[in-house]
């Protein structure tokens, strides 16, 4: 070790420097300006305070993702993928491969689409009658027709949708942004999860596991009522008051004790934790408190109804987090098992008539509240399933139809991807993308490109690999989209 | 200026294991033993010098964590720090290392690497077969201190042992711990997703090698090819897959010992059961000489009233079963061959003869019959619904619905139940021995009871519906109704009865005593007691034996199919035949492989053990001493301590490596003397000081200047808590428990009612280890300090520092909970406020409190009782709260 090479890091290059941060990505300002200052407080820098802002890759054009999460697969060509040819043949039975949750088969019987479609706005894009409301806001909307998955099963569809994996172990895509980014506000958590009032979705907490990185990218979940977030309210019968007298008693108490440790920046982090977790009370609180929105605001999202209160809550807790800086907000609709989400089996129209009866309304507000506040620049809105669904009939009677992972619809509105506009086709059936197919890591990748990043870049050194979002094969975003 | 490109052999971690000198130093006086040689060497080469001894009070807790993940009492740490004899300090490590707690702190570490939980993950996370039997055997491996090859021999083969044991077998639950998509997209990827577990989990925990990459190119950095991936997983590829069923990964056998107590208490059965017989013989043929004429036959009326149909077989006709007195005849499908019985004649089934009956019973009724058979049964141990085994009298009706049946399962086990609720009864195993058997199935319409006999002893009897049992449209012999499962053996005296026999009336039936009802009812006559033999007789216990269901390895066969290259990772596309070998780099030499003489397994897998084991690997060694290293010192002298490759880092002090790596081998491979060695070092007893010079030079202890202060693990913080309240459970072992799980967490699951049991709070007050570990749930304040991630190995756990710790630290139900116990014990140690208070700090930071100390947390009493009008009780409580939330208490000097 005697001979140091020039600008190392105690002797490792800054690559392995960087890489024993848990920080494999290619260039980053801050963490240069850092470095060239002391690496010892870089290292304490990064160590300390993982969800410090960082600066992405290029200028961002999207600074907060909201990802509504229609669990169980709602089916396109009942939503938005208008297949015209597809009504007349309801009832008949044709060739056709698919392969779903009932395997794979080579014929099958036609469900012509329970809903008539309409075109609306300028760009003319036709949706079904389940959705009049966000038919008013496809202006501002990205269709991307011709999504591709691996798996036409819901356990592993989740997870690949989730974290670009159909095997559990991987972050999120909201692990990914927050560790990207960091969060502009630490009084409330980066990555928030709002559930279904069903229940989570199979597989519940690897939906929003960080995997291999650091706990403080996995998602929180937080509840649209009640207590925000797991142990944030007080104990019965304690005021803020007598815990902030508790505090102050604990700061002296490891004030004291840090007295003859003052370099350990790992114990000083710790007594700023409390001080952030006391803010944190008050403010998550504040965050899903809506007395003081506007009568019209309420109106807009639902909250008047019955059908529409649930979701129209998440869908206002949702801006009102983006407002407050939280990186990234999912908010599932459907929970729990059977027709309690989108998986419709059975009677495609109860099934889809609930659901998107209870979230038409809330979303379209969300779009065009978030467009009133000049929030929707900076805030991209995804909608979608872990997979669609089959034109054909998955029983000998019935309409329900099986999962759909060869060809489905998601779309995307605000942070700077251009509104009005489709990309991708599937064949005249809806059964598989055939024009521009693009899969679950081209959409990662096309989110990841409006927060700032190239997801090729992107990485997290674990087991001896830069581990990317997109994997190793990387993919790229959708170029029409960025 | 280009390197010479230099072999991949001459890489630090694959050359062969050297045994350096250690250094000759000055400064001696501080070195306790060689590897303090090593550290000071480097140290003064630096300029440096070592940080001076920690107080007796820092290093009894810091030994007491590192051993066994608890914190020392403060009688433990008053009796060490008033002990001033020169050995203290190593009778102090000697009784650590001796008390069973050790194996709870160290087996946690190997469960993180191997990836341990007890659930499957994806759409369903299934429950593993009794997963908890392999974490109960590495943590007794660790406190047995068993060697580190026979370590992991065990995990890699002890299937393959020459005489494996429940523990040997419940070793090999170490390839059956990974995730499993049990719906997987495409079947024979995901089988091969599964070996990829195994492999990647045994080149990393075992090897420190990463050969993951390799499974669909050759490694870009390490001389790792593809083709030794797949030479390497050729190790493991006959082991049945995952999805092989219950059966494929797992066996029920016979406790350690089992066999030679169940033959002693078999004997001590046969004969209590042989003088309960023959006094109940002698006796009923004394009751039944006793009574009048007219008294026999109008008891043979009664008993004939009840048996609405009777099938003695003794007259035979190829296409029915003739009822004796004219009732319903059964319908013979197929043969059903009379055959001698010890009455006369009985039938004959081959697995695919049925008799058809109607539905002679539906309310309250007593089915009797004879059964001999030599043959095993469809089923297993732990299945209990009798339409499991092969149907003897059944009436099942797919669904949940009102049928019911009899079948005989297994090894020779009776079973019996209703449905809707579905309420199973199963007999002891053993009826498979080729002597005849008598079985009756009662049930009792009014109150729903249902009880099985065998041989005269009751063997369960439970409570199932109320209603008719009319489900089934008739009733099979024979077989399930619907199809299948065809019993192979004989019947006899089939019989059935409109009510329900009592345990006398049975037991005379099987006892086959004179007009056996007859006999019993004079019996109860004589004896209104009801204390017949009889009756001792149906509470006599048939002994089994004791089995246990051992999550396990298992191959497909002795003689495995070619393996091959899986091109670019797709397991549908072959390349060239491999066979099971080392990965070149390491070995050239072609593995031995015999298969052992049972002829159930390969035997590959005990080659992999032998060269992973053997003395003169380069790597086996040192992984494990820098693993050893890493829990003592906080990072391992190789900071990557499942990559020991070119994307690894190179270790600070590779010549300490290469010599502890040697001294694991020279010290019987004893983990335990290693530790010994480690903890008595002078290195490790260091302070956690701040120094400037030292930290200027060289700011991430890179050199070990000074001790490496650490936060506590997410268990060590949990146990802790539960050891300050006094309410921590030391007990060991056995099937997980199930703390109270906040609803909140609870609902994050798809089916939040079943999501999670319940554990009495005794129970629930166990060593974290012993928590189901659920991978799709996970216990929020062990999730929140960096518990591992179960999906891949986990070789170093982070220590994040987040706001969601301080929360659930403070208002979270457990920790209120711990804060209130804690409050309680310590009123419940008498003394003022003054005195309770430094106990509670004695007990947090293990070491006598100081005043200033004190006296910050009786100004909070005082103020808080003030200003907030709280009782004492209760500011002792927020007092409490304070201890457990303290940086002091948190973390490890």
């Amino acid at each position: 070790m005697s001979n140091l090479p020039q600008n190392t890091f105690c002797g490792r290059t800054r690559r392995e420097f960087l890489q024993q941060l848990g920080c494999g990505f290619g260039s980053l300002p801050l963490l240069d300006l850092l470095a060239k200052e002391s690496p010892n407080k870089l290292l304490h820098a990064f160590r300390n305070d993982p969800m410090a802002p960082k600066q992405p890759h290029f200028a961002p054009k999207a600074k907060a993702v909201i990802f509504l999460f229609m669990y169980g697969g709602p089916s396109h060509v009942d939503t938005f993928d208008y297949k015209p040819k597809l009504y007349p043949l309801d009832g008949k039975s044709i060739d056709i491969d698919t392969k779903g949750r009932g395997g794979t088969k080579k014929q099958g019987r036609v469900v012509g689409p329970k809903w008539a479609f309409k075109q609306y706005g300028q760009s003319g894009k036709w949706v079904s009658d389940l959705f009049p409301h966000l038919g008013r806001c496809v202006d501002d909307m990205a269709f991307v027709h011709s999504m591709y998955a691996d798996s036409p099963l819901h356990g592993s569809a989740m997870l690949m949708m989730n974290s670009g994996r159909i095997l559990s172990g991987s972050p999120c895509l909201g692990s990914w942004a927050t560790y990207g980014l960091g969060t502009s506000n630490q009084n409330l958590p980066g990555f928030v999860v709002m559930l279904d009032k069903t229940g989570g979705p199979i597989s519940g907490a690897k939906n929003w596991s960080s995997g291999f990185m650091p706990a403080v990218y996995q998602g929180t979940v937080l509840r649209a009522k009640g207590e925000a977030i797991l142990d944030l309210n007080l104990p019965p019968g304690m005021s803020r008051e007598e815990q902030r007298r508790m505090l102050d008693t604990l700061l002296q108490q490891n004030e004291s004790h840090l007295q003859a440790r003052a370099d350990d920046t790992d114990l000083q982090a710790r007594i700023q934790s409390y001080e952030l977790a006391f803010r944190m009370q008050a403010h998550a609180p504040e965050a899903i408190d809506i007395v003081n929105e506007s009568e019209a605001t309420r109106t807009l999202y639902g909250l008047d109804s019955p059908r529409t209160e649930d979701f129209g809550r998440k869908c206002l807790l949702a801006r009102r987090l983006v407002e407050r800086g939280v990186r990234f907000v999912q908010i599932y609709s459907g929970g729990n098992h059977n027709d309690n989400n989108w998986d419709a089996h059975g009677d495609l129209v109860y099934n889809h008539t609930h659901h998107a009866g209870a979230t038409d309304q809330p979303i379209a507000a969300l779009l065009t509240d978030l467009k009133q506040r000049g929030l929707l620049e900076s805030t991209i809105v995804v909608w979608g399933g872990e997979f669609g669904r089959q034109p054909t009939a998955e029983y000998a009677e019935g309409t329900g139809r099986d999962h759909n992972s060869a060809g489905f619809t998601m779309w995307l509105a605000g942070g700077g991807i251009p509104g009005g506009v489709s990309v991708g086709t599937t064949d005249e059936l809806g059964n598989q993308a055939v024009l521009d197919p693009y899969h679950v890591k081209n959409l990662h990748a096309t989110i990841l490109r409006q927060l700032g990043f190239d997801a090729n870049q992107l990485a997290y050194r674990y087991a001896g690999l830069d581990q990317k979002l997109v994997g190793v094969t990387g993919a790229e975003p959708i170029r029409a989209l960025v | 200026m280009v390197a010479q490109q230099a072999a991949p052999q001459d890489w630090w971690a694959y050359r062969p294991l050297q045994r350096p000198a250690p250094p000759e130093v000055q400064n001696s006086q501080w070195v306790s033993n060689d590897i303090d040689r090593f550290v000071l060497a480097r140290l003064l080469a630096r300029g440096l010098q070592p940080a001076a001894q920690a107080s007796k009070e820092v290093l009894i807790r810091r030994l007491t964590y590192d051993l066994l993940g608890l914190p020392p009492t403060p009688a433990e740490v008053a009796v060490f720090v008033a002990d001033a004899s020169p050995d203290a300090y190593d009778k102090l490590v000697d009784r650590l290392l001796q008390s069973p707690q050790y194996g709870v702190q160290w087996g946690r570490h190997w469960l993180d690497l191997v990836r341990f939980a007890e659930t499957d993950s994806f759409e369903r996370d299934t429950k593993k077969p009794d997963a908890w039997r392999y974490r109960d055997w590495v943590v007794d491996a660790f406190n047995k201190d068993m060697p580190y090859g026979q370590f992991l021999t065990w995990q890699l083969a002890g299937d393959e042992l020459p005489e494996p044991t429940v523990s040997s077998m419940a070793a090999t639950g170490y390839y059956r711990l990974g995730i499993w998509d049990d719906e997987p997209t495409n079947r024979l990827q995901a089988v091969y997703d599964d070996f990829d577990g195994i492999v990647d989990t045994t080149a990393r925990t075992m090897l420190g090698i990463s050969m993951g990459c390799a499974r669909c190119h050759d490694h870009k950095k390490d001389p790792i090819k593809a083709t030794d991936y797949y030479s390497f997983l050729a190790f493991f590829e006959n082991l049945k897959p995952y999805n092989s069923g219950v059966d494929g990964i797992s066996a029920s056998i016979p406790a350690d010992g089992a066999m030679r107590d169940h033959e002693t208490a078999l004997a001590r059965f046969a004969s209590e059961r042989l003088a309960i017989v023959l006094r109940a013989r002698t006796f009923a043929e004394t009751a039944y000489a006793g009574l009048s004429p007219a008294m026999r036959v109008e008891m043979l009326d009664a008993a004939d009233r009840a048996c609405i149909a009777s099938y003695s077989c003794e007259r035979t006709d190829p296409k029915l079963l003739l009822e004796d007195r004219g009732g319903p005849n059964g319908v013979v499908k197929g043969q059903a061959v009379p055959v001698e019985s010890e009455t006369g004649t009985a039938l004959r089934f081959d697995g695919d003869d049925r008799i058809d009956l109607p539905l002679l019973v539906r309310n309250s009724f007593t089915i009797s019959f004879r059964v001999r058979s030599t043959q095993t049964g469809h089923g297993r141990d732990n299945e209990k619904g009798w339409f499991s085994g092969d149907g003897l009298v059944d009436g099942e009706v797919p669904g949940i619905v009102r049928d019911f049946g009899i079948s005989w399962q297994g090894d020779g086990r009776i079973l019996a139940g209703t449905g809707s609720p579905e309420t199973f009864l199963a007999s002891s195993s053993g009826n498979n021995d080729g002597r005849w058997h008598h079985v009756a199935f009662t049930r009792d319409r009014t109150t729903g009871r249902i009880a099985l006999y065998v041989d005269g002893i009751l063997a369960e009897a439970g409570e199932g519906n109320k209603d008719a049992l009319d489900a089934p449209p008739k009733l099979t012999v024979g077989g399930l109704q619907p199809g299948g499962h065809g019993f192979r053996g004989d019947l006899d005296e089939l019989r059935f009865y409109s009510r329900v026999l009592d345990a006398e009336e049975v037991g005379a039936e099987a006892l086959q005593l004179r007009a056996g009802i007859v006999a019993a009812m004079a019996m109860r006559k004589e004896a209104p007691t009801g204390e017949s033999d009889l009756r001792a007789l149906a509470l006599l216990r048939r002994p089994q034996v004791e089995k246990v269901q051992v999550l396990c390895a298992r191959e497909r066969s002795e003689k495995p199919e070619p393996s091959f290259v899986r091109i670019r990772g797709n397991a549908m596309v072959r390349g060239v035949e491999v066979k099971p070998a080392l990965p070149e780099v390491l070995s050239s030499k072609t593995p031995t492989i015999v298969p052992p003489a049972d002829g159930r397994t390969s035997g590959r897998r005990t080659a992999l053990a032998q060269w992973i084991t053997q003395p003169d690997n380069p790597l086996t060694w040192r992984v494990v001493a820098n693993r050893l290293w890493q829990f003592h010192f906080g990072r391992g002298l190789c900071r990557t301590p499942n990559d020991f490759g070119h994307l690894g880092e190179l270790p600070t002090h590779p010549e300490l490596l290469d010599w502890l790596a040697t001294e694991v081998v020279a010290r019987g491979q004893s983990l335990k003397a290693m530790h010994r060695l480690m903890v008595t070092s002078s290195t490790y007893r260091m302070q956690c000081v701040v120094d400037q010079l030292s930290f200027a030079a060289d700011p991430t202890n890179d050199l070990f200047w000074r001790f490496d202060r650490r936060r506590l693990g997410a268990e060590e913080i949990r146990d802790s808590m539960l050891a300050a309240a006094g309410a921590l459970n030391l007990q060991l072992g056995g099937p997980s428990i199930y703390p109270p799980m906040p609803a909140a967490v609870l609902a994050t699951s798809s089916r939040p009612e079943e999501a999670w049991g319940k554990s009495p709070p005794d129970q629930a007050a166990r060593r974290s280890i012993f928590i189901h570990q659920k991978r799709s749930l996970l216990d929020p304040l062990l999730a929140a300090f960096d518990m591992a991630d179960t999906d891949t190995s986990c070789p170093v756990r982070f220590a994040t520092v987040q706001p969601t710790q301080a929360l659930i630290m403070l208002n979270g139900e457990f920790a209120q909970s711990m804060a209130r116990t804690f409050a309680a014990r310590l009123q419940e140690g008498g003394g003022d406020l003054r005195a309770q208070i430094e106990r509670g700090l004695a007990i947090t930071t293990c070491r006598t409190a100081q005043p200033q100390d004190a006296d910050r947390l009786i100004k909070l009493a005082t103020d808080l009782r003030r200003d907030f009008q709280r009782t004492e009780a209760d500011v002792l409580i927020r007092c409490c709260l304070v201890l457990l939330n303290a940086n002091d208490f948190v973390y490890l000097d």
